[in-house]
């Protein structure tokens, strides 16, 4: 199934985006100079909304009755 | 919500996504298919908001101001020993909170002034990282101080309203409410932080945050 695999692989690299994003936001966190807001902001802010548009743009796009596999696709 | 608890909810939700990108297989079942909405929609977003309201919360304490190097003369003026200078006698008996004397002070008091505050912040920001900051002593407000920041905390305060100086001529308080006379203009409360004209005889109190 290409589809489910193609939506599989748009969740990892959303999942991906969303980690990167997060870690970059608990940096910040713990950097406490005036530049990390523009970090946390700029970056932060970018990756985690990439990664949840490609989340949800996986939805929209998954076809209907879609499975995920998580290894090799079996094709008859 | 405190830092730490933020902290542990950015990590918690990462090593949640962590699970959907090694095993995105999860999500064929409803419980995943929830996980997923939870962790690559609602927690990220959640957790951004909080994060940012967090910054935005700790840009207005006096620590975060003076972390740029440029403000430590403003920092140290808050410390002087002599009740004259307006910013450490405020400072120093807390007629402005200690861990927000700068904020405190620069905001604006009318509508959108916080959001006025934090812009002029970014525009701070990019003077020092990308611009040619000033001098210390060379820094200017970019507009006349407004009185109606005096006015928040003294207006309707007795020291301020029975003032023997402001109300020596009947003239002087409605014009300092019009903010048609400045209170700190020369010969009223113009000793402010006074950077670099502080000569060798200025005392610095030691206690305080």
């Amino acid at each position: 199934m290409v589809a489910s695999d193609s939506m599989g692989h748009r969740l990892r690299i959303s999942g991906i985006f969303v980690i990167i994003g997060l870690l970059v936001e608990a940096l910040c966190l713990v950097w406490s100079r005036p530049i990390a807001f523009v970090v946390l902001v700029g970056i932060g802010g970018a990756l985690i909304g990439i990664g949840v548009l490609l989340f949800l743009y996986s939805l929209v796009s998954a076809a209907p009755h879609a499975t995920i596999t998580s290894g090799p696709v079996a094709r008859k | 919500m405190p830092t730490i608890a933020i902290l542990a909810l950015v990590l918690f939700t990462a090593v949640l996504a962590g699970v959907l990108v090694v095993r995105p297989a999860i999500t064929v079942s409803r419980a995943g298919k929830i996980l997923a909405f939870g962790v690559l929609f609602f927690l990220p977003l959640f957790s951004f908001a909080v994060g940012v309201q967090n910054e935005m919360q700790r840009s207005e304490s006096t620590a975060f101001c003076l972390s740029c190097h440029i403000m430590e003369p403003y920092g140290k003026s808050l410390h002087i020993d002599d009740p004259s200078y307006l910013a450490g006698a405020h400072f120093q008996n807390h007629r402005v909170p200690a861990d927000e004397a700068c904020y405190t002070c620069h905001t604006n008091y009318a509508m959108f002034g916080t959001i006025k505050a934090k812009m002029g912040g970014l525009r701070h920001l990019y003077i020092y990282y990308l611009g040619k900051p000033p001098l210390p002593e060379n820094i200017k407000l970019y507009e006349p101080f407004n009185n109606r920041e005096c006015l928040h905390c003294h207006l309707g305060a007795r020291s301020f309203e029975q003032g023997a100086m402001h109300n020596a001529d009947p003239a002087t308080l409605p014009a300092i409410k019009a903010n048609a006379l400045s209170c700190v203009s020369s010969g009223c409360h113009d000793t402010v932080h006074n950077v670099g004209h502080w000569g060798d005889k200025v005392k610095f109190w030691d206690g305080g945050s």
